[in-house]
C-alpha cells in the first residue's frame, strides 16, 4: 500500500478511535445532564432525549428551595474548605518530608519512605471504624478537621513519592552553592526547592484536592450535622427519598462537579509534567 | 479472648495522642442537653413534626435538645459506629431499629432499661406494641422493655386505578382471596401489554436490601400459615412441617411471577424507595408497601391522591379468612453510656403522651399508624372516611377487625440476624436466578436460620 | 552556619566527594536538627493517624470468632472471587488500554489535544455523581442504555445490574471508565520522556509502527508499567465507591468485594469486628504487593 493510502487509513482509524473515545467518555456524563434537565415526572419515563428540557432543577439548587438542598451552599463551602485544607497540608507536609529525605538526606530517609508506603498496606476504606473512634478520642467529632486529617494521611505518601522523584531532577549543586553563600536549610527550602518544584506542587495539590472532593465514606461517618457535612453526603441523603426528585440530585451533582473541573483545566499542563517527571530508566 | 496487653497498648496510644495534641475535648453542658439522633422522614412534614415536638418540649421544660437527622440507610451505620466506640447519643430512633439494632443490643446489655417510660402509658398501648418493646437481655437474663413504642406499620397494597381500568376491569373486579388477588394483576399486565404498554403487573420487592423485601416475604409466610416459625417464648420451629410448607408456598408465589416476567427484573435490586419510584413511573400496576407513604408523598396532587392511587388492605388468606397482619412497631431506645439518661427518659415520657404522639403522627401526614387505640378512637382524623388511604391502613393495624402480631425479633434476636443476613432474600434469588427449586431453597434457608438461632439460646421462662 | 573550609567549586568528582563528606559531617549537628524539624510534621501524622488506627483496626479484627463467622458466611467465597476478578480484569484491562491510548494521544494535531481534554473528564468529575449516573444509566427498565435499545430495536435490553455476572462486568466497566484517563496521562508522560533520538535511530533501522512499539517503547515503559500495575492493584483493593454506588453489591449480594463486604458486615450486620476481619483477610495479598512495590521503587529508579 502506498504511504499516502496508508496514512489515510491510519487517519481514518484514528478518527474512528476518536469518536469511540468521545462516546465512551461522554455517555454517563450525558446521562447526568439528561436527568438534570428533565422534569421530575419524566425522569423515569424511558427517554433518550429530554422531552421538555428545563433548567428548573438548577434554579432549585441555586436557591436552595428544596428541603434536601436547604444547606447546599453551606455544604459546598464545607467541601471547598476541606479540599483546600487537604491540598495545602498535603503540599506542606509532603514537600517538607521529601526535602528532608532527598535534599538534606537524613540518615533514615529510606525508612520514612517505606513507612509511608505502609499507609497503603491497609487501604483507606478499611480503616473507617478505627478512624471514627480515633477522631472522637481527639475531640474532632463532627468537625471538618477529622476528614481533613484523614485525607492528608492518605494523600501524603503519594506526595512524598512524587516530590522525591521530581527532586532528582534538581541538581544538588544548587543546594551546595546556596550553602556556601550562607543559606540555612530553611532558606534553601523556600528560595530554591519550592520554586523549582512548582510543577510537582501544582500537580499534587490538584491531586489532593480531587481526592478530598471525591470522598464519601469518611465524610459520611465522621460528619453528622447538616451544617458540617459535605455535598456527597448530602447527595447520598437523596437516594433514600420516597419522592425522588432525582433531577435535583443530578443538578446539584453537576454544580458540585464544576470546581474540580475548572481547577483541573487551569492546571492541566502541570499535571503530566509534575506527576511523571523524569524518565523511565532501568 | 482479648488480652489486656493489647487493650493497654491501645489505651496508651490513645492517651498519649490525646495529651500530645492537647486539643480541647468539648465539655458537655452538664446534664441539661439531650442529644437525639432521629431517622430522617420520607418527606419534609415528618421532619418538621419532630422539630416541632422537640421545640415544644424545650419550651415546656427549659432543657436543650441537640437534634440530628440521618437518612434511613445511614443512621444504623452511625449508630453501630457509636455503639462500638461508646460515644453514644441520648436517644436514638431509627426506622429499622426494631429490625436489628434494638434486639441485638438488648441481648448484649447495651441498652438502658426503659420500663419506667413504657409503664407511664402502659394502659394506652395495644398488645402487639407491648410485646414488641420487650426484649431478652442475655447478660441480666431477663426480659424487659428496651424500646419505647412510638408508631407502627404493616403491609398493604397500593394500586393504580386508571391502569386497572385501562385493562378493561373495574376495581370491584379484583378478587378477595389471596392467590386469586395476586394472579389478577398478572392478567392486567397481559391486557396492558397487548395495548403496547411496557408495564409489569406485580411490583414485588425481591431484593437482599433494606426492609421492603423482608416485609413482603414474611407477611406471605404468615399468610400461608407459617406464623408459628418463632413463638413468643423465643423458640424456633423450623422443623415444623406446617412452617416449611408455608415457606415453600410463599417462596413459590413470589418468585414464579418474576421468572415468568410479571415482575420487573430490576426488583431483585430494589431498595426501599425503588418500588415507590417504579410505582410513580407507572411501570408497575400495584406494589405492596409497608406504609402509605406512596400515596401521602403525592398529597398535593389531589387527583392522584384522591382518585387514582388506591390503598388496599391485604386480601383474605388462601383459606378465605382474614390474614394476621404482621405489625412492625417502631421504637426509640436509649443506649448505655448516654450522658443524659434522665433527660432522655423525661423527653420520651412527654413524647408518648397520647396527645403529643397524636400531634406528631398527624403532622407526619399519617404515614405511620398510632400504637394507642385511644388515639384512633378519640381523634376522628385516623378513621376519617373522606381520606381514601389512611383509614384503610389504620383499620388493618389497630387489631379490631384483623388480627395483628408483632415481628419475631422481639421474641428472639436471632431473627434479627436472619433479616440482616437477608436469608429469605437469598432464598428468593436462588429460585429466581439460581435455578433452585423452592423446596431446596427453603431447606437451605431453614438450615441457615437454625444456625443463627443456635447462637442465641433463650431459656424458657 | 556556613562552612569555613575553603571549598573550591567542585570540579572533579573525586576531589569533591571527600570534601562534601567532611563538610556534612561538620554540620551534622545542626543539619540533623533541621532534618528532624522538616520530618516532624509527617512523623506526627504517621503516629497519630496511621499507627494508632492500624493498631486499633488489627485489635478489632483479632478475635478468632470473627473469622469463624466470616468463613461461614455463604457470600464470603463469592466475595473473594469477585475481588480477584475485579483486580485481575479491571486493573490489567485498564492499564493495557491506558498504554495503547497513550500512544494514540501522542499523535500531533489540535484535535488530539482537544480530545484529551474531553477524555480527562471522568477523572476530574467527582466519583459519587458519576457512579450514581452509571447506576441509573444501566437500570434495566428506565436506564438510558436500555431506553436506546428499546427505541432502536423494540426489545428489552440486557438486565445489566440484575444478573450477577453482568453486574460485575458493569462495575468493572464503570471503574475503567473512571480511572483510565489518570493512568493514560501517566503513561503519556512516560512516553514523552523517551528521547526522540531513539525513535529516529530506530527508524533508520526500519523500526516503524508495531516493531517500534515492541523494540523501543515497550522495553523503556516496562518498569513504569509494572509499578503502575502494583500501585493500581493496591488502590483498587480498597475501592469502595465503585461497587457501592454502581451495583450496591447486588443482585442478591453477589457482587460484593472485600472492601464493601467489610462495611456491610460492620454496619448492616452490626458486627464491626467481623468487618475488620473481612478486610484483614486481604492482607496476604496486600503485603506482598506492597513489599514488591517498595523494592521496585527503590532499586529500579522508576519515576512515577
Amino acid at each position: 500500500m502506498s504511504t499516502v493510502a496508508r496514512r489515510r487509513l491510519g487517519n481514518a482509524g484514528a478518527g474512528l478511535v476518536g469518536i469511540l473515545i468521545l462516546i465512551w467518555t461522554l455517555l454517563p456524563l450525558y446521562n447526568m445532564v439528561l436527568v438534570a434537565v428533565q422534569q421530575k415526572e419524566d425522569v423515569f419515563a424511558t427517554n433518550v432525549f429530554p422531552p421538555h428540557p428545563t433548567l428548573e432543577s438548577f434554579y432549585a439548587v441555586f436557591e436552595e428551595s428544596y428541603w434536601y438542598l436547604a444547606n447546599f451552599w453551606r455544604q459546598m463551602g464545607n467541601s471547598a474548605y476541606i479540599g483546600v485544607a487537604v491540598a495545602l497540608l498535603t503540599l506542606a507536609i509532603g514537600s517538607m518530608t521529601s526535602y528532608a529525605i532527598t535534599r538534606l538526606r537524613i540518615r533514615l530517609g529510606w525508612l520514612l519512605t517505606n513507612a509511608a508506603l505502609v499507609t497503603y498496606v491497609i487501604p483507606m476504606s478499611f480503616l473507617a471504624i478505627p478512624f471514627y473512634r480515633i477522631m472522637k478520642t481527639y475531640g474532632l467529632a463532627d468537625n471538618a478537621w477529622a476528614v481533613i486529617l484523614v485525607e492528608v494521611t492518605f494523600a501524603t505518601p503519594y506526595a512524598i513519592f512524587i516530590f522525591s522523584q521530581y527532586s532528582a531532577s534538581i541538581p544538588h549543586e544548587l543546594d551546595e552553592a546556596a550553602r556556601i553563600d550562607g543559606a540555612s536549610p530553611l532558606q534553601i527550602f523556600f528560595r530554591i526547592y519550592l520554586p523549582l518544584m512548582a510543577p510537582a506542587l501544582v500537580a499534587i495539590g490538584t491531586y489532593a484536592l480531587l481526592l478530598a472532593w471525591n470522598e464519601y465514606l469518611y465524610a459520611f461517618l465522621l460528619l453528622s450535622s447538616d451544617s458540617t457535612i459535605t455535598v456527597p453526603v448530602a447527595l447520598g441523603k437523596f437516594l433514600n427519598s420516597d419522592e425522588a426528585p432525582w433531577n435535583y440530585l443530578m443538578a446539584a451533582s453537576i454544580v458540585y462537579a464544576l470546581p474540580p473541573l475548572v481547577i483541573y483545566y487551569i492546571f492541566r499542563r502541570y499535571m503530566s509534567a509534575g506527576l511523571t517527571m523524569g524518565g523511565v530508566k532501568g | 479472648m482479648r488480652s489486656w496487653h493489647r487493650r493497654g497498648l491501645v489505651a496508651a496510644f490513645g492517651l498519649g495522642a490525646a495529651m500530645a495534641l492537647t486539643l480541647p475535648i468539648p465539655a458537655r453542658a452538664a446534664g441539661k442537653t439531650v442529644v437525639i439522633w432521629w431517622n430522617q422522614g420520607f418527606y419534609q412534614a415528618e421532619d418538621q413534626a419532630m422539630k416541632d415536638s422537640v421545640a415544644a418540649w424545650e419550651k415546656a421544660t427549659g432543657n436543650k435538645v441537640e437534634l440530628t437527622f440521618s437518612n434511613g440507610s445511614d443512621l444504623p451505620a452511625k449508630v453501630v459506629a457509636a455503639l462500638t466506640t461508646g460515644e453514644v447519643p441520648d436517644i436514638v430512633y431509627a426506622d429499622t431499629g426494631d429490625f436489628l439494632l434494638i434486639p441485638q443490643n438488648a441481648w448484649n446489655d447495651k441498652l438502658v432499661d426503659v420500663s419506667d417510660v413504657v409503664d407511664s402509658q402502659k394502659s394506652e398501648y395495644n398488645k402487639a406494641a407491648l410485646e414488641a418493646g420487650r426484649y431478652y437481655d442475655n447478660v441480666t437474663h431477663k426480659r424487659s422493655y428496651y424500646g419505647v413504642p412510638l408508631k407502627e406499620q404493616a403491609l398493604h397494597v397500593e394500586v393504580w386505578k386508571p391502569l386497572v381500568e385501562e385493562a378493561g376491569y373495574k376495581m370491584s373486579d379484583i378478587p378477595k382471596q389471596w392467590d386469586k388477588y395476586f394472579d389478577f394483576f398478572e392478567d392486567v399486565q397481559k391486557k396492558l401489554r397487548a395495548k403496547g404498554k411496557r408495564i409489569y403487573g406485580l411490583g414485588y420487592s425481591l431484593a437482599t436490601k433494606d426492609s421492603d423485601s423482608t416485609y413482603l416475604f414474611n407477611q406471605f409466610l404468615v399468610a400461608y400459615g407459617g406464623g408459628g416459625i418463632v413463638t413468643p417464648d423465643g423458640k424456633l420451629h423450623a422443623d415444623d412441617p406446617k412452617v416449611r410448607e408455608a415457606a415453600i408456598k410463599a417462596l413459590d408465589k413470589l418468585t414464579k411471577p418474576y421468572k415468568e416476567g410479571f415482575v420487573p427484573p430490576g426488583a431483585i435490586n430494589w431498595g426501599d424507595p425503588d418500588n415507590n419510584n417504579a410505582f410513580y413511573a407507572r411501570q408497575i400496576v400495584m406494589t405492596p408497601n409497608a406504609t402509605i407513604s406512596i400515596a401521602v408523598a403525592q398529597m398535593e396532587k389531589t387527583e392522584q391522591y384522591m382518585h387514582e392511587i388506591v390503598t388496599q388492605q391485604l386480601p383474605l388468606g388462601p383459606d378465605g379468612k382474614p390474614v394476621t397482619s404482621l405489625v412492625a412497631v417502631k421504637q426509640a431506645f436509649i443506649p448505655k453510656g448516654a450522658k443524659n439518661v434522665e433527660g432522655a427518659k423525661d423527653f420520651l415520657k412527654s413524647f408518648i403522651q397520647p396527645k403529643n404522639l397524636d400531634n406528631y403522627l398527624k403532622q407526619a401526614r399519617g404515614r405511620w399508624t398510632p400504637v394507642m387505640p385511644s388515639i384512633v378512637k378519640s381523634d376522628p382524623y385516623w378513621l376519617d372516611p373522606s381520606d381514601p388511604h389512611r383509614h384503610v391502613s389504620v383499620s388493618q393495624q389497630i387489631g379490631d377487625n384483623v388480627p395483628i402480631m408483632p415481628w419475631f425479633m422481639s421474641f428472639n434476636p436471632a431473627y434479627a440476624d436472619v433479616n440482616a443476613e437477608q436469608i429469605w432474600g437469598k432464598a428468593e434469588a436462588n429460585v429466581m436466578t439460581g435455578g433452585m427449586t423452592p423446596e431446596k431453597a427453603v431447606d437451605i434457608a431453614l438450615g441457615q436460620i437454625k444456625a443463627d438461632f443456635a447462637k442465641y439460646p433463650v431459656p424458657t421462662e | 552556619m556556613a562552612s569555613t573550609s575553603t571549598l573550591t567549586t567542585a570540579t572533579g568528582a573525586k576531589r569533591a566527594r571527600p570534601r562534601r563528606a567532611s563538610w556534612y559531617a561538620g554540620l551534622l549537628g545542626s543539619d540533623f536538627a533541621w532534618g528532624l524539624a522538616f520530618v516532624l510534621p509527617y512523623l506526627a501524622v504517621f503516629l497519630l493517624f496511621v499507627i494508632y488506627p492500624v493498631a486499633y483496626g488489627l485489635w478489632l479484627g483479632s478475635d478468632p470468632r470473627s473469622y469463624t463467622k466470616l468463613f461461614a458466611d455463604p457470600i464470603y467465597i463469592e466475595t473473594i472471587i469477585n475481588t480477584v476478578i475485579y483486580l485481575a480484569v479491571g486493573v490489567n484491562v485498564k492499564l493495557f488500554l491506558a498504554l495503547l491510548l497513550s500512544g494514540f494521544f501522542m499523535r500531533p494535531g489540535w484535535w488530539t489535544k482537544t480530545l484529551l481534554l474531553v477524555f480527562i473528564l471522568p477523572w476530574a468529575v467527582p466519583a459519587i455523581p458519576t457512579f450514581i449516573s452509571w447506576h441509573w444509566m444501566l437500570n434495566g427498565q428506565w436506564g438510558l442504555i436500555n431506553n436506546a435499545i428499546w427505541d432502536l430495536f423494540q426489545t428489552d435490553g440486557p438486565p445489566w445490574l440484575d444478573v450477577a455476572h453482568l453486574a460485575m462486568g458493569s462495575v468493572i466497566v464503570a471503574y475503567i471508565w473512571k480511572w483510565l484517563p489518570f493512568w493514560t496521562v501517566i503513561f503519556l508522560a512516560g512516553r514523552m520522556a523517551i528521547p526522540k533520538e531513539l525513535y529516529e535511530a530506530g527508524a533508520v533501522d526500519g523500526a516503524t509502527g508495531f516493531r517500534r512499539f515492541v523494540h523501543i517503547t515497550f522495553p523503556l515503559m516496562a518498569n513504569l508499567y509494572i509499578v503502575c500495575t502494583l500501585l493500581s492493584t493496591i488502590w483498587t483493593l480498597g475501592d469502595f465507591n465503585t461497587v457501592h454506588f454502581v451495583s450496591g453489591g447486588g443482585p442478591a449480594l453477589q457482587t460484593h468485594v472485600l472492601a464493601t463486604l467489610g462495611i456491610r458486615d460492620a454496619f448492616e450486620l452490626a458486627d464491626p469486628n467481623m468487618g475488620m476481619a473481612a478486610v484483614i483477610t486481604a492482607l496476604p495479598l496486600l503485603i506482598p504487593l506492597v513489599i514488591f512495590l517498595m523494592r521496585k521503587l527503590s532499586t529500579s529508579e522508576v519515576h512515577l
